[in-house]
Order: structure tokens, then sequence, then C-alpha cells
């Protein structure tokens, strides 16, 4: 395998960390996977290209760029807010059963993504383009200046997902949370604004991500499926586990480059799934080695 | 007429797709997202052995039965014994790679245009035969011991394993049953259609079936069944607004989790003894 490759897949694999770690930040809270975190990407993919359309009449360049970046994670951060109130926080008051949750946000998924079919149809839009220069040589290795962004923007946003995990005080609530929110309700922490903090990060990853993956396929409705990547990422880095969902990330991002350069695109997923499937006959607890007891 | 019979039969087709996620989802608490893609494991199964095999159509409904066994098998049982969000992720992943599988060997399903010229062996009548006779083995499963066994692991799945439940198996065996079910009702819908595309069974329509058990009420099987009639009969009463149909179902569903989250028939269920004590008030008040 080229160095090359490996470049590409890492910063598709970046892309895919954003979309794992939006997820396991949600799931690291609520015990649940949220499948309505596809339909924020979708919806935020949008609202960024029209931000983008509007922007470009003052900027180019990477200034629109950074503006459509800044806009779609904004309205990512509105979306995650709107989806606790509207899906999650009634079920929560009422302390339903996990199944409930995974109906709710199935259902939100749906719903989020039926809106943009019936605002924007289901025709294929892309993004402008950002910049003229498409390639950039690096250590004489060629990447595209996409891939190149994706890669820094990615990391960039994950840096600063951690800093604010590990080094703040809400983090500290959040990690609190996530390990017994009974005990965190105890010592006086207002679950409900850490609840919803987690969403409005959520939301802000969902909604760069869903950039990027307009950026890089084309914009459909159906954009939101690329959320089963984010899944197998953390199924092979360990559910509920962060920097777990980055490894898994990354690494199925670099295996899909290679699966796709050796058996063809359209087979890929294929193996893509039964490597997951070998990885839970294996190593159930994913690489980073967590075990998420499920609540009796 | 014509029209509403072939509603009918659709939706007697669903219907057997729902059983199967109230057996996995109702009954066991699983999340399935593959039923659809168990549905089209049997449907291509069929199709293909029927069109150029020349298989007899019986024996390829059970090659496609089996067929969906040895799929729910790969996927179930290496699952089976995590936990349950696993399920979801593999049933989720199994369905983008079918859809996969079957867009690129095209030789044999005619990838994305779609498997076409399949005889038309399944009418109405065949459809709701099959119906009641799924409904029964399903209610019949429901009261069995293992359906008591899957109703226990699903509220309490660390007090079935103390009282000696075999969690695992039970999930196992249930999620086979189910997965066979789907992959029948795959054959009814190929050969309803004649007509079978991969385009049409990705994980929606797994989350659909999901829902309607929901709606219904989950330890309900009276429910889905009133449900199935419900939800897929609405889409045709709101075609006038057919954009926003399923944003106006997603919303209904919405309310009801909200508001009503046993679902619509919570635990009630349709019996002859419920008729009998429903007779003897009618005479009273009469």
């Amino acid at each position: 395998m080229s160095i090359q490759q490996l470049l590409n897949g890492v910063s598709l694999g970046s892309v895919y960390a954003l979309i794992a770690v939006g997820f396991a930040l949600v799931f690291n809270i609520l015990k649940f996977s949220n499948f309505a975190h596809g339909g924020v990407m979708t919806l935020t993919a949008y609202i960024g290209l029209a931000a983008s359309l509007f922007f470009s009449r003052w900027l180019s360049g990477l200034p629109l760029f950074g503006a459509t970046l800044v806009s779609a994670a904004l309205a990512g951060a509105i979306v995650g807010i709107v989806l606790e109130r509207m899906a999650f926080r009634r079920i929560r008051n009422n302390n339903s059963p996990v199944i409930y949750y995974f109906i709710s946000s199935i259902t939100m998924g749906i719903l989020m993504e039926n809106i943009v079919t019936i605002f924007a149809s289901s025709t294929f839009y892309s993004y402008p383009k950002f910049f003229e220069l498409s390639v950039v040589e690096l250590f004489h290795v060629n990447i595209a200046l996409t891939d190149l962004l994706m890669l820094v923007f990615s990391s960039t946003a994950l840096m600063i997902l951690l800093w604010v995990l590990y080094r703040t005080k809400i983090g500290l609530a959040i990690r609190a949370l996530s390990f017994d929110v009974n005990t965190a309700n105890l010592m006086g922490m207002d679950s409900n604004r850490v609840v919803m903090a987690t969403f409005i990060a959520a939301g802000i990853l969902g909604g760069v991500a869903g950039v990027f993956l307009g950026i890089n396929y084309t914009l459909y409705p159906q954009l939101g499926q690329l959320i089963v990547k984010g899944f197998i990422a953390s199924v092979i880095g360990g559910l509920g586990s962060i920097t777990g969902a980055m490894i898994g990330a990354v690494l199925l991002g670099v295996l899909e480059v290679t699966l796709i350069s050796a058996v063809g695109a359209g087979i890929a997923p294929v193996f893509v799934f039964i490597i997951m499937l070998t990885f839970l006959l294996v190593r159930p607890r994913g690489i980073a080695g967590v075990i998420v007891q499920e609540k009796a | 007429m014509e029209y509403i019979i072939t509603i009918l039969t659709f939706t007697g087709i669903t219907l057997i797709g729902v059983l199967g996620s109230y057996m996995v989802t109702g009954l066991t608490g699983l999340f399935s997202f593959g039923q659809a893609a168990f549905f089209s494991v049997g449907a291509y199964t069929a199709a293909v052995l029927v069109k150029d095999f020349a298989t007899p159509f019986p024996l390829a409904v059970v090659a496609a039965m089996s067929a969906g066994l040895v799929a729910g098998m790969i996927v179930g049982y290496p699952t089976v014994r995590l936990r349950r969000d696993y399920i979801s992720l593999v049933t989720f992943g199994f369905g983008e790679a079918i859809i996969a599988l079957l867009n690129n060997s095209t030789n044999l399903t005619g990838g994305a245009m779609g498997l076409s010229g399949i005889p038309r062996y399944t009418s109405f009548w065949v459809v709701w035969l099959s119906v009641a006779v799924c409904l029964t083995i399903v209610a019949g499963y429901k009261y069995s011991k293992y359906g008591r066994q899957c109703l226990a692991l699903r509220s309490d799945e660390l007090a079935a394993k103390a009282m000696g439940i075999n969690v695992n198996r039970v999930k196992l065996v249930t999620f086979l049953f189910a997965a066979a079910m789907t992959s029948y009702a795959g054959v009814l819908y190929a050969f309803y259609t004649t007509y079978v595309e991969p385009g049409s069974f990705g994980w929606i329509v797994s989350a659909e079936w999901i829902i309607i058990v929901f709606v219904g009420g989950i330890n309900s099987l009276t429910g889905s069944v009133f449900a199935t009639f419900l939800l897929t009969g609405l889409p045709e009463m709101l075609r006038f607004a057919s954009e926003w149909r399923i944003a106006i179902y997603c919303v209904i569903v919405l309310l009801i989790i909200n508001f009503r989250p046993v679902g619509i028939f919570g635990e009630f269920e349709l019996s002859y003894k419920w008729l009998r004590q429903l007779g003897k008030k009618g005479a009273k008040a009469a």
C-alpha cells in the first residue's frame, strides 16, 4: 500500500471519526444508539449548502469554506437542541426503557430525511467549488485539497472536543453523567442541561461531518445513511469509547480505501461487514476494550 | 376493486414482515434493522431458483426459507451474546451488505436494474392464507414456553439468566424464526409483483416495521395487526398530501411514544374470552 492511499484513507477516516464520535457522545450518556444522528447530518449538510450559496456573494476560497462550516455547525447545534427537546426529554423524564429512545431516534431520523426531501426534492446537489487549486503536493505525495482540509478540520474539531471533555467543567459533568446518572443527579447536577450540552456537541460534530460528506460525495436526502460507517467504526473501536471510536474510524477509512482499490467500490461494503462480524466474534468489546454493561 | 385487492395483498405481505419484527422486537426486545434484508434474501433466492434453474415453486420456497435461516445464523450467532445494541448495528450493516451484494452480482440478480419476469404464483388468497398460518404460529409462540422466556429476558436479562433460562439460545431461536418467516414474506412479494430490485429493501423498511409494532403496542400482537392495517392504509388515505405523508406518519409516532408509550393497545389481546365477556355485558345492557 502506498503512502498516497494511506493518506486518503486517513482523511476519509477523519470524517468517519466525526460521525462516530458524535454518535458515541450520545451513546455514552443515554446508553442507546442514536439513529437520528444521520438525519442531523443530512439536514445540516443542506443548511451548509444554502449558507455557502448565500455567502458566496461576498466571500470566496477559504473564508467561504469557513463560513459554510460555521453555519452548518451552528445549525447542527440548534438541531441538537430541538432533537433533545422533541424526542428525548419527555421519555427521559418518564424513565422509559431504552427501546423507546431507539424508536424515537429512528423516527426523528426518518422525519429529518423527509423534511429535506420535501424542501429540496430528491435531486442531487453539489457544493460550489471552494478552491481553484484542487491538488497539493506534499512531500512528493499528491493529496486532494479537500482531503487535506477534511483531515485538518476534522482533527481540529476532535481535539477541541477532547479538550472540552477532559479540561472543562461541563466536560467533567458529561463524563460524570455518562458514568452514573443517579449519583450525578444526587450531587446536584442539572442533568437536563448536561444532556442538552451533549446533544449540542453531537449536533456540531454532525454539522461539520455533514458538510464534509456533502463535499466528498454529493448531496442527496439519503446522505444520513452514511451513519452506518460511524456505527462500524464504533464497533471496531469499542462502543461508547470516544478515543476508541476515533481509532476505529481511522482504521475503517484506511481499510475502505484499500478494499476499494483491491475489489472495487461496489462490493467493498460486503467485506467491511465481514470484517465487522469477525471483530464481534473475536473481540466484541472493540479495540478500546471497555465493556458497557447492559443495565438490569 | 382490483385496486383494493392489490392494497390488501400488500398489506398481508407487510403483515407477515411485521409479525417477524414483532417476534424480534415485541417479544425479545431486540432491534433488527435487517428484517428487510431477510425479506430480500427470500425474494431473490426463490426468484433466481425458479427463473434461472426452473426449480418447482414449493421447493424454491423451502430453499428461500433455508437461505433466510442461514443468513440469520451468520448475523445472529456472533451477536446475540452481546449487548442488545450490537444486534441493531450488525443487522443494519447486514442490510447494507446485502444490498451491495445484490447490486454487484449483476449476472445473477440483474444488479440495480432489478430482476424482472418472475412468474406470478401468489394471489390474494395465498397471501392471506399464509397470514392466517403465520399469525397462528406467532400467537402460539407467544404463549409457549419459548415466548414466555422471551418476555422474561426482555424485561430483565440478568434475572432471566438467574432463573435458568438460556438467554442466548432463546434469543437466537426467536431471531431465526423471524428470519425464516420474513424470507417467506419476501417470496410472496417477489411472486406477486413479479419484479424485485435491491433499492426497495433498505433499512427504512425494517424501521417502518418496528415502528408499526410500536404504534400498536409492544406487548400486544393484536396491536401489531391493527397498526399494520392503520399504517399501511394511512399512506393510501393521505395520498392527497403525498409529499408530507411520511412526515405526518413520523409525527404521529412521536406523539404516541411521548404521550402513550405503551402503544395504542397496551397489553390488550383480542381473545375468545374477551369477546364472550363483551357479549355478556352487551346482553346485560340490553
